[in-house]
């Protein structure tokens, strides 16, 4: 079997290098039927990673300690849900993942393109060609899954701290999001070598983006709730470098996602919106990079794999490439309008995006500081958290109120008189909103108020927006305001769900200004029988308890919670120390409080014979990320969902069948 | 956008990181990694929990005191870091700012 899947990754390699020297002589000379050959090969390269892919997982689920992958990280005793996701469990599996996810994209792609864009097709054949070549080639000759072995008679496990449903949807979703940023960077690439500046390959990729970008952002909101469940610290992101390595390609997409829209509306920040893609794309490599080259210290550190030069080098390929093809094809990239006015819809999203860029830009300043300084002055100077809050600050805020400006303002140039009639009930509503909050108190942290009072003017602008369209279409239609709703949200699903995107950017922003700007944390030794008080909730030691689980030593410190006077439970944090492995994990224990998404956080730091060291959290709203999250997946669905109507704007636009896309 | 960003950085650094056999003669604070070495004593809750931090590849090592949170991988032989100062030969670890660098994903446990 091993020989079989091996042969997999040879012929998939083989097929992608074909389809990078036969498309680009077919692009080259105009080859029609050459070019579908090349084509064919990326589909066949998808159906060679699947039997690599369908090897590996069965010799995972059968225990064939023969290869070295499935002893290194899995055994017997795993469940069998844990042993699928040893698959990405470890390094040589994740790449054959990636691989497996980048040709699978790359045909879908092939195929929807097929119909509708071909010649977009021909140059960006051999681009994702090339991106296949590199992946097959490192899973063939630098890190393969298919080394075998005399086989031992159980494996080594898989990380206990790995152990976890989590384990099953965070990397696939934030693969998904990293690949899907292939696509969008092929075709763009694609229609430079090709000349063709218009905005087609735009239209093509733009659904590609959103899809990656909504995994990518679902993805990491994934791993920060497990983070915050079972790492059991009271955080959900921590500024560490694996998790800004995910963040980075995903502002990079967010700043594109905005800025296509003036290329589409008015021609302009051409040259900007390839740079984004290929900025994201070389973020999302350099990302993989960081977490497997062992360069910098993280939580997260991964193995100081062999397979770094080669990330340095490829990404190094990409953005070299893209830069001399962008160089090369500037007089094309020319902007056919100019910015009128700095008071405009297209100057809001310009200066979206140049928040949205910087912040990214200081994020990857503070990942490659201690590299650079190293470099420089022969020893790595960190920055911590505390740089990284500063800059979510000084970008994140005026991002959180462009949020609430962009959606209200005329395209071109507005005027100050109609700014004021229609920034009226948004300022007021804020404005009252501040001084509510500054009554009950928010006032204890001036940037949490300030947000709070952004977040106020955003939701208040979103509502009226939905309110507008709503009542405009009754005007027209008549029917129940719902129907009016709803027609309005399907008849422009990009707009009203960008806006519901919006609203979840909003949630996620107050819960996290709530768990961190006002959140409140106490340390204290109880012994059995003592209290503590922390914000409004008193906290009773009652003693520990041992039990012997399945596969660790349980031990649980009981903690009785009283608020106002009424009992509200008793809670468990504590320890488990895992028998196989060897290891302890902390057990925190976890309020949450339906009515105002208030967690209480209990971490039971050291359980001894006549008392507890107890670290308390009370971390207000922090709920509202999680609700977030689900209400960004459902913006992102809306502004996905296929749109007849706005097909046919874009086939009158573009032109006859050429550009009836569906991608 | 440029100067808050020149402006931050300018005032505020960062802190430098360290191996044990650097440390001789700094005063500051500085993050300092290392592996685990010897028997850990103490109480990390009390008095304070004592190690010998050695370079990851090399012999130097200081002996470390560390009082506050420590993580569940920590244990003789890990690779850690911590903030702190060097005081009279010892360094004095600031509470809360012990990781542990995990054997996690892609590592075998050969390795560890």
């Amino acid at each position: 079997m091993p020989e079989l899947g091996r042969a997999a990754l040879i012929v998939c390699l083989g097929l992608a290098v074909y389809a990078v020297g036969a498309g680009s002589y077919a692009a080259w000379r105009r080859r029609g039927r050459l070019a579908e050959s090349a084509e064919n090969a990326i589909l066949a390269s998808f159906a060679a990673a699947l039997v690599a892919s369908v090897v590996l997982l069965s010799a995972l689920l059968q225990h064939d300690f023969g290869f070295v992958y499935v002893y290194e990280h899995s055994s017997l005793e795993l469940p069998q849900a844990y042993t699928i996701s040893a698959f990405w469990g470890g390094q040589e599996g994740s790449l054959l993942l990636w691989l497996l996810i980048l040709t699978g994209f790359s045909t879908a792609a092939v195929l929807l393109a097929r119909r509708s864009s071909r010649s977009l097709l021909a140059w960006t054949v051999p681009v994702l060609g090339a991106v296949i070549v590199f992946f097959s080639l490192l899973l063939v000759a630098v890190s393969s899954p298919f080394a075998t072995q005399p086989a031992p008679a159980d494996g080594l496990g898989l990380n206990p701290s790995l152990q976890n449903p989590y384990m099953l949807a965070h990397p696939p979703m934030l693969y998904l999001g990293f690949v899907g940023l292939t696509i969008p960077f092929a075709f763009a690439m694609g229609a430079l070598i090709a000349r063709r500046t218009d905005e087609l390959w735009i239209v093509v990729t733009r659904r590609w983006t959103l899809i990656a970008w909504t995994f990518l952002g679902f993805g990491q909101l994934l791993g920060a709730h497990w983070a915050y469940v079972e790492v059991g610290w009271g955080g959900y992101f921590a500024w560490d470098p694996v998790e800004n390595a995910a963040l980075m390609p995903w502002l990079a997409a967010t700043a594109f996602l905005h800025s296509v829209m003036i290329q589409e509306k008015r021609g302009m920040l051409k040259i900007w919106n390839v740079l984004l893609v290929v900025g994201a794309f070389a973020l999302a490599l350099f990302g993989t990079f960081l977490t497997r080259s062992g360069i910098l210290s993280s939580i997260h550190s991964f193995t100081e794999g062999s397979i770094g030069p080669w990330f340095l080098g490829f990404i190094g390929v990409v953005v070299a490439g893209s830069a001399a093809l962008i160089v090369s094809r500037l007089p094309l990239l020319r902007a056919k309008t100019k910015l009128e006015s700095p008071v405009s819809r297209e100057a809001t999203f310009l200066y979206n995006n140049l928040l949205l860029v910087a912040f990214c830009l200081t994020i990857l300043w503070g990942v490659v500081y201690p590299i650079l300084t190293e470099a420089l002055r022969g020893e790595p100077v960190t920055v911590g958290p505390p740089y990284y809050n500063f800059f979510l600050k000084a970008f994140g805020l005026p991002l959180l109120l462009l949020m609430g400006i962009g959606p209200l303002i005329a395209w071109r140039r507005a005027s100050l008189r109609g700014l004021g009639r229609t920034f009226l009930w948004p300022l007021g509503i804020a404005v009252a909103a501040g001084l509510v909050l500054l009554a009950l108190g928010a006032g204890s942290s001036i940037p949490g108020l300030v947000g709070y009072t952004f977040c106020a003017f955003v939701l208040a602008s979103i509502a009226l927006e939905f309110a507008r369209g709503t009542r405009a279409r009754r005007a027209l239609s008549g029917g129940s305001w719902f129907g009016g709703l709803a027609e309005l949200v399907s008849r422009n699903r990009r707009r009203y769900g960008g806006y519901v995107v919006h609203a979840s950017i909003v949630l996620l922003a107050v819960g996290v200004i709530g768990s961190s700007a006002y959140d409140t944390t106490r340390e204290q030794r109880l012994g059995p029988g003592q209290s503590m008080a922390v914000g409004d909730y008193t906290l009773t030691y009652r003693g520990a308890t041992r039990e012997r689980g399945v596969n660790a030593m349980e031990t649980r410190a009981l903690v009785d919670v009283e608020r106002g006077g009424e009992r509200l439970g008793t809670m468990r944090p504590g320890k488990n120390n895992y028998f196989a492995e060897q290891q302890v994990s902390n057990e925190a224990a976890i309020r949450s409080d339906r009515l105002n998404g208030e967690d209480l956080f209990l971490i039971a730091e050291q359980i001894e014979r006549d008392g507890v060291f107890l670290k308390v959290l009370v971390k207000p709203l922090v709920n509202l990320i999680w609700i977030a999250g689900f209400v960004f997946l459902g913006g992102a669905l809306i502004a996905l969902w296929p749109d007849a109507r706005e097909q046919r704007r874009l086939a009158l636009r573009y032109g006859g069948r050429e550009a009836l896309s569906r991608a | 956008m440029l100067a808050v960003f020149l402006v931050y950085t300018s005032i505020a650094g960062g802190t430098p990181q360290l191996r044990p056999s650097e440390l001789k003669g700094r005063t500051g604070e500085v993050a300092l990694v290392g592996k685990v070495v010897g028997q850990v004593s103490g109480d990390a809750r009390r008095d304070g929990m004592r190690f010998r931090l050695r370079d990851v590849k090399g012999t130097a090592a200081v002996p470390v005191v560390y009082r506050g949170s420590v993580p569940d991988l920590f244990r003789s032989g890990r690779d850690i870091s911590l903030r702190g100062e060097l005081k009279n030969g010892t360094f004095v670890g600031e509470p809360g700012t012990l990781v542990t660098k995990c054997p996690s994903k892609y590592t075998d446990k050969k390795q560890t």
